[in-house]
């Protein structure tokens, strides 16, 4: 094992590495195997020509009356024997009891002047031995001898052999071999390319995945969309379940958290009322004072509470426009009576908030409701996306803050004007979600003298 | 003038009918949706105080069955429920306004005042016919600048008849308006605040349309 060796981050590389490894060994396995064998082929059709070489040589070898061995080279079929240098020899050597041979005593006319050099061989009468050796101008030759014994001189042992040059022989397996070398790198060429495609056929699931998640991220979509292959679905099935558990269990603690707060704020208003109904009540003032206490804690926690729980939901994206319209039917309703000029400033269609639609109701109604009871006549609101972020700036036409008292709004139950109703907690709860999605509450002074509140919050693409 | 109160909690809707029989409105109440419904499609209210929280039929589909049936009168959603997109749904669905609770009685009375005044296209709190001024915040009446002392039904006939200048009223609709449902409506009665008010006021201002009823008219 090669310790400190890891795969490759990337699978398609992991995939295409092992692939192409196996590939490349294999067809250099297939090529060696391939090659062996016609090489094998040929010097097997090669041995048996000369074999048959030397059964005709055999059957033409005669012996005169002086014992002298002797072949008609007129017998012989095949002219090369007669050609000098021609590649094809044959040799006849005498090898006495004594150990001595002489060599060539007969051998064809195209071994010219030299002879076949052979080692000694301790053949049986009538063996067959191949051996490769050197011909007569230094190139390899294919040697077949037998040995013979004839029954007129039954002391000599004859050895006849045929040779021939296997240049030929072999550069034909040598082409062979290198059309084997072509075709298997082509072949090789051809797989590559499968298994390239295969892999990006394999894996393109893993990008619709990859696509559908940041869809998810980026919060176009609540779930992962499309139909995956059968291995990858349930993967994609699960992880919709934790995105659908997820949404669910936000929506439970935020219906918990307003139940809790509903269910509090009747005995409240019960409470608060019967202190100022009965006359005289010297406890009245403490009780209404304790109770708008209470109040404010319920309103500033359950604030938190559902903020808390949709942090980190993935998949969310609030679209700016309809939302502001909604809301600004609604101060125009509830703020019917002073008759104000609220109107939003024409902007993309596009704008969205990276976050969740309820969140961004109570940051814009706040700050619109803010602005409603401030303002002498008008309350303009105007967005714009600078890169990631979404500002939106609600200004209105009121006596605005002095420089110095603006941090102190933005702090809990901090009221400049205790005339008007409301818990004070409307600006801080602002800058507390703002915080939590990253953004930011500035106050500044409005065109028209009042108040400019600019809200920052992250854009969603 | 003639309110319905829609809550199922029983002591708030106890201080609610307190608070507004003080102020001098004959009030109606209802403790589930479907009752409320019933009432507001029925009974002539000149505005409705309605929870949205209710047993059988919920506060908001009340409101919109009123207004899918052409019901116009002004409905204040008094509710536990304060998120921004809860109002919205709210005040979409025909609500003319929003108080979340715990409230002020104050601020409520203030804005059924306003609710009231605006249905019937009044802009000033202080209602003026003439020399007479009725200013619905306090309840004083003057005429000439000089207070005028009314009973609480006195004070209901001529506030109904102020917030519909130049119209006529019939006895009819002013005793729906003054009294409360389950109250022994007697519309001769009607006769005799109207009498009383003219001993206060100079006569020609309430005018008797014959066989029609009545109407303030400016001198």
């Amino acid at each position: 094992m090669i310790s400190g060796w890891r795969w490759p981050g990337s699978l398609r590389l992991r995939l295409l590495g092992a692939t192409l490894v196996t590939l490349a060994l294999a067809l250099a396995g297939a090529h060696a195997w391939l090659g062996g064998l016609f090489r094998d082929h040929v010097l097997r059709q090669f041995d048996t020509t000369l074999v048959l070489q030397l059964d005709q040589l055999t059957a033409r070898l005669e012996f005169d009356a002086q014992g002298q061995p002797l072949i008609d080279p007129r017998s012989l079929s095949d002219p090369r024997l007669d050609k000098p240098y021609s590649g094809l020899y044959w040799q006849l050597d005498r090898m006495s009891p004594g150990g001595q041979t002489r060599v060539g005593v007969l051998r064809s006319r195209s071994l010219w002047d030299t002879q076949l050099a052979l080692s000694a061989d301790a053949l049986a009468d009538g063996d067959l031995h191949t051996h490769d050796g050197l011909g007569p101008q230094g190139h390899a030759v294919r040697i077949v001898e037998r040995s013979l014994a004839v029954p007129e001189q039954p002391q000599a042992r004859w050895r006849l052999m045929v040779a021939a040059d296997t240049r030929e022989a072999l550069a034909a397996a040598d082409d062979f071999n290198g059309v084997l070398a072509a075709s298997l790198a082509g072949l090789g060429a051809l797989l590559a390319l499968a298994a390239l495609a295969q892999v990006a056929v394999g894996l393109a699931p893993l990008k619709a995945m990859q696509r559908a998640l940041q869809q998810v991220r980026q919060a176009r979509t609540a779930r992962l969309e499309g139909r995956f292959p059968a291995e990858v679905q349930p993967l994609i099935d699960d992880f919709n379940g934790v995105l659908d558990r997820n949404a669910e269990v936000v929506g439970r603690a935020r219906t918990q958290a307003g139940n809790l707060a509903h269910a509090l704020k009747t005995p409240l208003a019960v409470l608060g009322n019967a202190a100022a109904q009965v006359p005289g009540n010297d406890l009245a003032p403490l009780v209404a004072e304790q109770v708008q206490v209470a109040q404010r804690h319920i309103q500033w926690h359950l604030a938190r509470a559902r903020v808390a729980a949709s942090q980190g939901l993935p998949g969310q994206r609030t679209p700016l426009q309809p939302l502001l319209a909604g809301l600004l039917r609604v101060m125009g309703t509830l703020h019917a009576e002073r008759g104000l000029d609220i109107a939003a400033a024409d902007m993309p269609a596009d704008l969205a908030f990276a976050g969740e639609e309820q969140d961004l109701q109570e940051m814009l109604g706040n700050l619109l409701d803010n602005a409603c009871r401030c303002a002498r006549g008008a309350v303009h609101v105007h967005a714009v996306r600078e890169g990631a972020l979404l500002h939106i700036v609600v200004d209105d036409d009121g006596p605005g803050i002095a420089p110095a008292q603006r941090a102190d709004v933005l702090q809990r139950g901090v009221r400049l004007d205790e005339s008007t109703p409301g818990s004070g907690l409307g600006l801080a709860i602002v800058v507390e979600l703002a915080a939590l999605y990253g953004g930011a509450l500035t106050l500044d002074t409005s065109p028209a003298g009042g108040l400019s509140a600019r809200l920052t919050l992250p854009a969603a693409a | 003038m003639r309110i319905l109160i829609v809550e199922d909690e029983p002591t708030l809707r106890a201080q609610l009918r307190t608070g507004l029989t003080e102020a001098g409105y004959a009030v109606d109440e209802a403790d589930n949706g479907r009752d409320a419904h019933y009432l507001g499609d029925t009974e002539a209210f000149d505005a409705v105080v309605l929870d949205l929280g209710l047993p059988v039929l919920d506060g908001l589909s009340v409101l919109k069955r009123w207004r899918d049936a052409g019901r116009a009168m002004p409905v204040l959603i008094l509710t536990a429920r304060d998120n921004w997109s809860e109002k919205v749904a709210g005040i979409d669905a025909g609500a003319d306004d929003y108080l979340t609770k715990p409230f002020h009685m104050e601020e409520l009375l203030a804005r059924l005042r306003a609710l009231i005044r605006r249905a019937s296209g009044l802009a000033s709190p202080v209602l003026q016919c003439g020399a007479l001024a009725l200013d619905t915040r306090s309840g004083r009446v003057t005429l000439g600048g000089q207070p005028i002392t009314l009973t609480s039904h006195e004070y209901k006939v001529l506030d109904y008849l102020m917030h519909r200048p130049g119209t006529v009223v019939s006895r009819t609709e002013l005793t729906e308006h003054i009294y409360a449902q389950d109250f022994d409506r007697d519309s001769n009665t009607i006769e005799v605040f109207v009498g009383r008010l003219r001993k206060k006021l100079p006569p020609e201002l309430i005018e008797t349309v014959r066989g029609l009823g009545y109407r303030l008219v400016a001198p």
